[in-house]
This record gives structure tokens, C-alpha cells and sequence, in this order.
């Protein structure tokens, strides 16, 4: 099979995206008073309604037309003051009523769009922009219409078509068949915990191209919905789930392929990767001049393959109609604007605004803002330093971005806000390092140090003896001495072999025990190997 | 001690005023209804079960407050405070949860379901101090005009056992007509309350959409269902009313109203003076009318002018299409309703199969009858893709049609009279034509169309047939007192509705 870079020289991707998120940070479900919990025991907390016993009627959430209000609002979206529920009738065990109460053809939001930052590696899966300027866009009818270079990278305009709102279903369980799976089955379990829980389906205009793309944009909406506080946003929990439609067409044409619907994407990576496996499939399948079945197919990550769920021979008929038992929903300006009154900083603005305030840079102000973790330990450094913030917040920044960005990677378990590096010794560490107290080598181990031991960077450094020596008078001593002792390097370095200066340095430094100040030992080495 | 026959003829405030002069207890009462449910049942068979266990301690709850009151003062003030319905027996229409009793809407899929928790009116009512008696027949999911489909065997009309006694809540009407209840709730969706409670010669009600919660009430079509009361009185619908209705948080389609339907009753004949009544051409030009009904309504109508009201004629423009959009947007309802039948959880089940869908199939396959098969077939088809946009669409708009119809209407009138049905009852059996058995609801479903209220009141016996004939007073939106008002009249006129002949004697126990 053809590499994804190969594959996307003579095919255009075209992606879609199906995003659902439940409501989890609601205290009930979307339409009965039971308490959402995810983890609970089997089956507690349900009632007539969410189980669908005959004659049990719906009455809908409030705060959920609030969550889904926050997400449209957040997302652009033009938001439907008019729009009904719908019964979307299928029969299925884990729907109790066998119909899913959803929306109709408006939705509670509609015609949104989020802006993408591309850029790094991620950025090289893009393949039409050359011959973009920094700062122009793709002409229109071009395949680079919605895109907008940038001097490493470019923004993609992604449409969102419309976030309904609708009930999860509950949760099956299939016995004596392999890994849980239906084949082979001889029982399935029905949890209906699940059931009636507030969801939220975002659906992308067919407008991502690449696999980079698609994890970006799930990246941002989940960024999004966390600054939000509406969902706790867990892929590997299944609060957010995400289904992606693919199809490709040549490079140049503008008729749409047959698509097919991809599943289990249940991580970034395994949203990335699934997508360019179904990528590089589709574009072998046409190139030996095979055909693509409009069908659902499965992402298994521990093979690395897609594989058919199920072939949709006619698109299912799901017999909408308007659910009677639901009044049409009016939404007042009042509450719009209510709901827009609440909004919080989303991550977008919060980077701009890290940006202005305090001189970041566009890449570390959007990967500050990436986990709510970072965001909130430089939030609060920045609290902590008080005056010294703008000073402080580019080292901040690295420290969060780097070092315990790495840590919270290689450690699942590191919680950055009990961790024992608290706001005052992050600020007091970058302080030391910023005052030249601390060389960044120092630096790095002080902070394990702080981690490691809970200690103050102060004691650290005066325990392990490592305050850096700035004072000149004390190097320039150590100068002298150096260079009175090597005659002959001294010759070699004068006759023109500048790199010697290195040999100096390090000499310098094993004198000092390695806690001379780098600067200044160059600074004053290079002024008396001049004299 | 009373006779159980004499008790059972006596209304809401007859048996109120018995209980506070301590003439009667409620264990009485509870007693004499139990007694004659077992005497007349078997011919009536309008009793799915009967609740005697729930029956008597209800009754004992009534008898232990009132034991406390000193005077009949007293014990009026102990029964105000336990509400309108204090000490009277009650029976509900099966479709209705009430917790403990078996809720079968008289079909196979659901003869063994118990009922784990109870429905808003049936709360309502037992709230209000009723006795209950247990749940009656109807047909099949309430899909029916005769209680024929009921898969446990027919109701038969008290007036005549050869007869049908109307439908749906077939058994709701002939218990209150043969005396097993003083007042019963049935339920209407097509004119399920009011055409069994004119075939039966009994007061039948459908308030206003939205009235009365419809939270626990088995749903056949969710935009149509309504709940009511069937009694022998005006007032005995009066006080029913006074209990069940008004808003209820878990069903957001019922309403915040207060009726006071009883001061309705009170003011009754003087009320009516100068209130217009409105007669439409189209319902009494109806092909398939009969002369002993029309006559009836040409009757009532003369009786309501000359105490005091003025007729005035009124223009329903739409009325004939309300047969076919109802006989879309109803089995459309159903069909998603009834889908919860699936008998994985609850409800007959028919194991064994090789997949899933088999044991669907052949669970839905024996537990529903005929019709409710028809109906789920029917909405199925006519909300398939394709089909929707010919059928469902056109049948909401002329939905609004009809509803505007009845808005312009009332802005000339105060309350429309119309028959309750194009005939009186009819025998069992006589007609098998499904389309046909739908036309006996032409004057009942627009009503449920455009959501109004509309009450069935007897007016005497057809010349022709000897057989109960009542007419149908119709409301605008949320004003039921209106119909209330015209109801008292029309009872004052013809005096309240008796027992149905052959159960007012000898077998009831005088």
C-alpha cells in the first residue's frame, strides 16, 4: 500500500466528521430526573421514562439547551430561536422506547465554523498550497479555497453544519463470543445507566483534507467543550466519540466519491491513523479500478486495518417525525443572550490574549492553552509573579510547555496541580535561573529536585551547594589563573584556533566546581585572551 | 344499611352527604360496588380486574379520618380536605398505570405487565379519596369504536347485551351505565370517551388538550390523547374534573388552567341565557346520520332556546378532511408508541429464535391483535421515506386547518352542539368493515384534531331503536367550563341519566 504523502499527490481527501460529546458534567439526564454517573452499578439509576415502560413521557433538561446554546455559541453557530425534537424510529435493545428522541432538520445550532492552526509536520500532509504567500488564500474554486497560508503552516476554515441535541442509548454488553464482541455471542447484557444521557452531535462540513486535519479539529472542539465545562470530554471513557466519512476524488475534480464511515476512533492518534489507513485503502482500491461500497467500517488499531462493520446497501430509514410528546422549543433572546453572558475565555482567545499581555509567541501561547492543565498552572504562575508576570512568562511557559508537558506525557498519573511544584517555586525557580542564580543546566535538575523531594528550588540549591557564581571579581581570578597555566593553548588560540575558547571555558568551570556563570567566564575569557 | 342498589344509584353528593351524616361508611360503599361488579360483571364484562384489597383500604383510609370528626360539620370539613372524590368508587380504563394492578391495554402483549408505578390522573383520583375498583376493558390499545378488539373478549352495552357499548373505553361507559362505578376515567384520542358514553347513555367528557396529565396513561397518539371522566351526572363529571385536572411537571403538554367546573355546574340552566350556541350545517347534513339522532339534537337544540340561549349557525369548512388526516397522524403516533413492545424487557415474548429480529417478529406477531397490526402497519408505511412527504406533511396542515376552523367558529358562538355519534349502538359484529367502523367517529375526531374539549350528554332514547342517544356539546380551547354550563342545562331539561333498565332493578340487588 502507497504512503499517505504519495496516496494525497494524486487524490483529495475529502473528510467529514461526526462528533458526539455527552453532557457529563450535568447533574441529571436529557429527559428524566436520574442522576448521571458514569461507573455506577448496572442498572440503578433508571425510571420509567429512561427505561421506556409504557405510558412515561419525556420532559427535557433546561441546563442541557443551555450546554448545547454554550457550544453553538462557542462554535459560531447561528442559533435556531425555533426547533423541535424528533423521534428517529429504529428498534434496538439498548433504546428502550425504540426511538431515539433527536432533532429534525434544525437543529438548536446551525452553519458554524472553527478556524485550524496547522502547522509543523502536520502541515506537510497539506499538498495544494504551494505557491501561497504567507497571509493569502487559496482562490476560490481551488481546492485551497478554505485556506489561508501562514508563515509555518496555514489556517483551515472548517464549516460545522449544525450540534443537535439528542439521548445516548444504553450500554450493551455481548457474553461468550471474543472480546466482547456480538459475533459468537449466546448473551448480551443491556445497562440503561446510559441511557437518556444529554448528548450533543457536531457535524462538520465535508471540508477536512487531511487525516492531520481531522485530529486537529477533534483536538479544538475538545479544547472547546473543556473550557466550556460541558462535558468531560473523555475519548477513552466514550464522552467524546467521533465517526469519520471519507471519500476521495482526483487531484482537480470536483464530483464527490462514494464515501465510507469510519468507527472506533476512540483516541487523537487512532482518529489520525484510522483515517490515513482508510485513505491509502480507498486510493488502492480505485487505482486497480476497484469500487468503494458506501459502507461502515471499523477502525482496529492493534492490526492497523479498517474492517467492514456492515454494508448500507439503501440508506436506513429512520421515519422521523416531529416527537409529539415535546412542545416546539422557543428560545427567547433573553436566554440567548443570557447563555452568551456565560461564555468563558474560550482557548482561541486566551492565546491571543497571552500573546498581547505577555509577548508569547503563537506556538507556545496555543500549546499553553491545549490542556487545561498548563493553562491553569501559567494562569496561576502569572498570578503568583505579580509584577515580574511579563518578564516571567516566556521561561513559564517553556517549563510547562516542555519540561512538564514531557512529564505529564511519560507519566499518566502526574497531576500537575497536586504535584509539588506549586505556583511560588515554579515562579521562584524561573526566577533563580532568570537572575543567573542557576545555570538552566541547574535549572533542570532543581526541578527534579522540587519534584522528586517536595522541596523549595531555595533549600535545593543551598543544599546541593549549586548557586552559580556571578560575582566578577571571584571569575575574573579564575581567568587569570587559567590562562597564566596554559601558555600554549593561549599561543595556539592567538595564531587563530578560536575554538580553544571552549577548552577555557571548560577549564574555568572545573575550577569553580562547575558553578561559574557561563556568560560571564566567555565574557571575561574572551577579553583577556584578546589583551 | 342500604341496599348495594341503592347505593350504587347515588352520586358524588349523595354519597358525600351519607358520609357526613354517617348514614353510610365507606366500607359500605367499597362493599356494595364489590357486590355488584360480581352480580353484573359476567354479563357486562367491563372489568379486566378487579382491585377488592385496594378497594377496601381506601375505603378504610375515608372511614378512619371521618371517625375523628365530631358533627356532620366536622366530617364535611374532614372530607373537603381529602378532596372531590372522598368515599366515591371508581374504576380506570386499563391503558392507565395504576402501581400493583396488571395494566394490559387489553392486549396479549401486555397480559402479564404489572404495573410498577402509577399515572398522574389515576394519582390524582385516588388522592381525592376515591375507592378504586379496578381496570376496565377496551379495545386493543385503544384502537377501536365497539371494544370488540379487546383481546379479552368483548364489553356488552347494559342497555341491550346484544349491543356494543361503544369504544374505546368501551368498559369505562357500561360500568357507570350498568351501576358497577359512580364515576369512571377512560380515555379519548378519536372520541373514545364520547361515543361510548352516548351509546351507553351516560356523561362522558374529553376536556381540552392539555387538561389532564396524560403522564401514565399508555399512549395510542401522543398529540391526540386526552383523559376524562364517564358518570351518570353532570355534576358527578364536575367533581371528577375538579380532581384530576390541572398542570403535572412530567407530562410538558398539559397545561396551567384552573377551571372551577363545578361553579359551572351550579350556575348551570341560568348560565345559559343569551349564550350562543352553534349548530354546523356540514355535521347535521352528514351522510350516514340517522334520523333518531338527528331528531335528538333538532330536540335539544329547541330545549336550549327556550331556556334562554340563542342558535346561531357556524361554518366548519374542513370538517371532512378530519377523518383522513386523523387516520394518518394517529396510526403515524402508534406506530412509534407501540414500538417499545418489543418483548425484551416486559410484555408477551416468543423466545428461541435464531436472531434478534426473529424473536421480535413473532413476539409482536402473537401478542398484538388485528388491528393494532393494521394501525402499526399503516403509520410504518405512511412515515417511510418517500411516503412522509404525500401523507404526514398534508395531514398537519390540514390539522391547522381544522384547528383554525374551530378558533373562527367560536368567535360567532360560545359552545357548537353536535351528535356523539351517526347512530346509536349497534350489534355486535355489524360492521366488520374497518373503514366503516372509522366513520362512527366523524363528529368525535375533529375535536381531537384541533384539541378542543367536547362532552357527551344523554338526551333520551332514539325513536327508533330504544337505545340511548347523546349529544355532543363542544368547547373552545380551555374554556370547558363553557360545555359544563350547557351540559347542566341539557341535563336539567331531560333529568339526569338513569341506569341502564335491565341493571336498575331486580339486579341491583332493590
Amino acid at each position: 500500500m502507497k504512503k499517505l504523502e504519495e496516496v494525497l499527490r494524486d487524490w483529495e481527501a475529502v473528510i467529514g466528521l461526526e462528533i458526539h460529546a455527552e453532557l457529563t458534567t450535568l447533574n441529571t439526564k436529557m429527559f428524566c430526573g436520574c442522576k448521571l454517573e458514569f461507573g455506577a452499578p448496572p442498572n440503578t439509576h433508571t425510571c420509567p421514562v429512561c427505561l421506556g415502560l409504557p405510558g412515561a413521557l419525556p420532559v427535557p433538561n433546561k441546563a442541557a439547551i443551555e450546554s448545547i446554546v454554550l457550544a453553538g455559541l462557542a462554535t459560531n453557530c447561528d442559533i435556531e430561536k425555533h426547533s423541535m425534537f424528533y423521534r428517529k424510529n429504529y428498534m434496538y435493545p439498548d433504546m428502550a422506547k425504540n426511538f431515539q428522541t433527536t432533532q429534525g432538520p434544525i437543529a438548536f445550532c446551525m452553519r458554524g465554523h472553527l478556524d485550524l492552526e496547522v502547522d509543523g509536520a502536520g502541515a506537510k500532509e497539506r499538498i495544494d498550497l504551494d505557491g501561497l504567500n504567507p497571509g493569502e488564500s487559496g482562490a476560490e474554486g481551488t481546492t485551497a479555497a478554505n485556506v489561508t497560508r501562514t508563515e509555518d503552516g496555514y489556517v483551515a476554515h472548517v464549516g460545522i453544519t449544525r450540534i443537535h441535541m439528542e439521548e445516548d442509548a444504553g450500554k450493551m454488553v455481548h457474553l461468550g463470543g471474543g472480546e466482547g464482541r456480538i459475533a459468537g455471542a449466546t448473551h448480551s447484557l443491556v445497562d440503561y445507566n446510559r441511557a437518556g444521557t444529554p448528548l450533543i452531535e457536531l457535524v462538520t462540513e465535508p471540508d477536512l483534507r487531511t487525516p492531520e486535519e481531522a485530529r486537529l479539529f477533534m483536538q479544538k472542539l475538545r479544547q472547546i467543550y473543556l473550557a466550556l465545562g460541558i462535558s468531560d470530554c473523555s475519548m477513552e471513557e466514550g464522552s467524546l466519540r467521533c465517526d469519520g466519512n471519507v471519500s476521495l476524488r482526483r487531484r482537480g475534480s470536483t464530483e464527490f466519491g462514494t464515501k465510507t464511515e469510519l468507527k472506533n476512533m476512540n483516541s487523537f492518534k487512532n482518529l489520525h491513523d484510522g483515517l490515513a489507513y482508510e485513505i491509502c485503502r480507498q486510493a488502492e482500491v480505485l487505482e486497480e479500478g476497484g469500487i468503494i461500497y458506501q459502507e461502515t467500517r471499523h477502525w482496529d488499531p492493534s492490526s492497523k486495518r479498517t474492517i467492514v462493520m456492515r454494508v448500507k446497501e439503501t440508506a436506513d430509514d429512520y421515519r422521523l417525525f416531529p416527537e409529539p410528546d415535546l412542545a416546539p422549543y422557543d428560545l427567547t433572546d433573553e436566554f440567548i443572550e443570557g447563555v452568551r453572558a456565560k461564555l468563558p475565555e474560550l482557548p482561541d482567545q486566551k492565546a491571543a490574549r497571552y500573546m498581547d499581555d505577555y509577548g508569547l509567541s503563537s506556538y507556545d501561547a496555543r500549546h499553553l492553552v491545549e490542556h487545561r492543565a498548563t493553562v491553569r498552572f501559567f494562569e496561576a504562575c502569572m498570578a503568583e509573579a505579580g509584577e515580574g508576570a511579563t518578564k516571567l512568562a516566556k521561561p513559564v511557559a517553556n517549563l510547562a510547555i516542555n519540561d512538564l508537558t514531557a512529564r505529564m506525557n511519560a507519566d499518566a498519573s502526574f497531576d500537575l496541580e497536586g504535584c509539588p511544584l506549586t505556583p511560588a517555586r515554579a515562579v521562584r525557580l524561573v526566577s533563580l535561573q532568570a537572575e543567573d542564580a542557576i545555570s538552566s543546566k541547574q535549572a533542570k535538575e532543581v526541578l527534579a529536585a522540587v519534584l522528586d523531594e517536595d522541596k523549595d528550588p531555595d533549600v535545593v540549591v543551598e543544599e546541593r551547594g549549586m548557586k552559580q557564581v556571578s560575582d566578577t571579581g571571584a571569575i575574573e581570578a579564575v581567568v587569570d589563573a587559567v590562562v597564566a597555566a596554559h601558555p600554549d593553548e593561549v599561543a595556539r588560540y592567538k595564531d587563530g584556533n578560536q575554538k580553544l575558547i571552549g577548552f577555557f571555558v571548560g577549564q574555568c568551570m572545573k575550577e569553580m566546581r562547575g558553578q561559574g556563570n557561563p556568560k560571564l567566564i566567555n565574557q571575561l575569557l574572551a577579553k583577556k585572551l584578546s589583551e | 344499611m342500604a341496599a348495594a342498589g341503592e347505593i350504587m344509584q347515588m352520586g358524588v353528593r349523595e354519597i358525600r352527604e351519607g358520609l357526613a351524616s354517617k348514614e353510610l361508611s365507606a366500607r359500605e360503599v367499597a362493599s356494595a360496588a364489590l357486590e355488584t361488579i360480581e352480580r353484573c360483571d359476567g354479563e357486562v364484562h367491563a372489568f379486566l380486574e378487579v382491585t377488592e384489597k385496594q378497594a377496601f383500604e381506601a375505603a378504610d383510609r375515608v372511614d378512619a379520618a371521618l371517625a375523628g370528626a365530631g358533627d356532620a360539620e366536622a366530617a364535611v370539613r374532614v372530607l373537603d380536605e381529602m378532596g372531590p372524590l372522598a368515599g366515591v368508587p371508581v374504576a380506570f380504563k386499563d391503558n392507565m398505570n395504576q402501581q400493583g394492578t396488571h395494566t394490559t391495554c387489553a392486549s396479549r402483549m401486555l397480559e402479564s405487565y404489572v404495573s410498577p408505578y402509577t399515572a398522574t390522573c389515576v394519582q390524582r383520583t385516588l388522592d381525592a379519596g376515591a375507592i378504586p375498583l379496578g381496570k376496565l376493558n377496551m379495545d386493543e390499545f385503544a384502537f377501536g369504536s365497539s371494544t370488540e378488539t379487546s383481546a379479552f373478549g368483548p364489553t356488552r352495552n347494559p342497555w341491550n347485551l346484544a349491543c356494543v357499548p361503544g369504544g374505546s373505553s368501551g368498559g369505562s361507559a357500561a360500568a357507570v351505565a350498568a351501576g358497577m362505578a359512580c364515576v369512571t376515567l377512560g380515555s379519548d384520542t378519536g372520541g373514545s370517551i364520547r361515543q361510548p358514553a352516548g351509546f351507553c347513555g351516560v356523561v362522558g367528557v374529553k376536556p381540552t388538550y392539555g387538561m389532564v396529565s396524560r403522564y401514565g396513561v399508555v399512549a395510542f397518539g401522543s398529540s391526540l390523547d386526552q383523559v376524562g371522566p364517564f358518570a351518570r351526572s353532570v355534576e358527578d363529571a364536575a367533581w371528577t374534573l375538579q380532581a384530576i385536572c390541572g398542570h403535572d411537571a412530567r407530562d410538558c403538554t398539559s397545561q396551567d388552567v384552573k377551571v372551577d367546573f363545578l361553579a359551572a355546574v351550579h350556575e348551570g340552566a341560568q348560565s345559559i341565557k343569551g349564550m350562543r350556541i352553534g349548530l354546523v350545517k356540514e355535521f347535521l347534513e352528514a351522510k350516514g346520520l340517522s334520523g333518531e339522532v338527528r331528531a335528538k339534537v333538532q330536540e335539544a337544540t329547541e330545549k336550549l332556546r327556550s331556556a334562554g340561549a340563542e342558535i346561531v349557525e357556524v361554518q366548519l369548512p374542513h370538517a371532512d378532511a378530519a377523518i383522513s388526516a386523523y387516520y394518518v397522524l394517529g396510526p403515524c403516533e402508534a406506530f412509534s408508541n407501540l414500538a417499545r413492545f418489543d418483548s425484551v424487557r416486559y410484555g408477551l415474548a416468543d423466545p428461541g429464535h435464531k436472531d434478534l429480529s426473529g424473536q421480535y417478529e413473532a413476539s409482536r406477531a402473537k401478542g398484538f391483535g388485528a388491528e393494532a397490526k393494521r394501525r402499526i402497519l399503516l403509520g410504518s408505511y405512511l412515515l417511510s421515506a418517500g411516503v412522509y412527504d404525500k401523507y404526514y406533511y398534508p395531514a398537519q396542515q390540514v390539522r391547522t386547518l381544522i384547528t383554525r376552523d374551530y378558533v373562527q367558529a367560536f368567535e360567532s358562538c360560545d359552545v357548537i352542539l353536535a351528535p356523539s355519534s351517526p347512530r346509536t349502538a349497534f350489534k355486535f359484529g355489524e360492521i366488520s368493515d374497518p373503514a366503516q367502523m372509522y366513520l362512527s367517529d366523524i363528529f368525535t375526531v375533529p375535536i381531537n384534531i384541533a384539541g378542543n374539549g367536547g362532552m357527551t350528554v344523554p338526551v333520551g332514547l332514539g325513536e327508533n331503536t330504544g337505545l340511548p342517544v347523546g349529544v355532543q356539546v363542544i368547547a373552545p380551547q380551555f374554556k370547558d367550563a363553557n360545555m359544563l354550563r350547557v351540559g347542566a342545562a341539557l341535563e336539567q331539561a331531560y333529568g339526569p341519566a338513569p341506569l341502564a333498565p335491565e341493571f336498575a332493578g331486580e339486579k341491583a340487588g332493590e
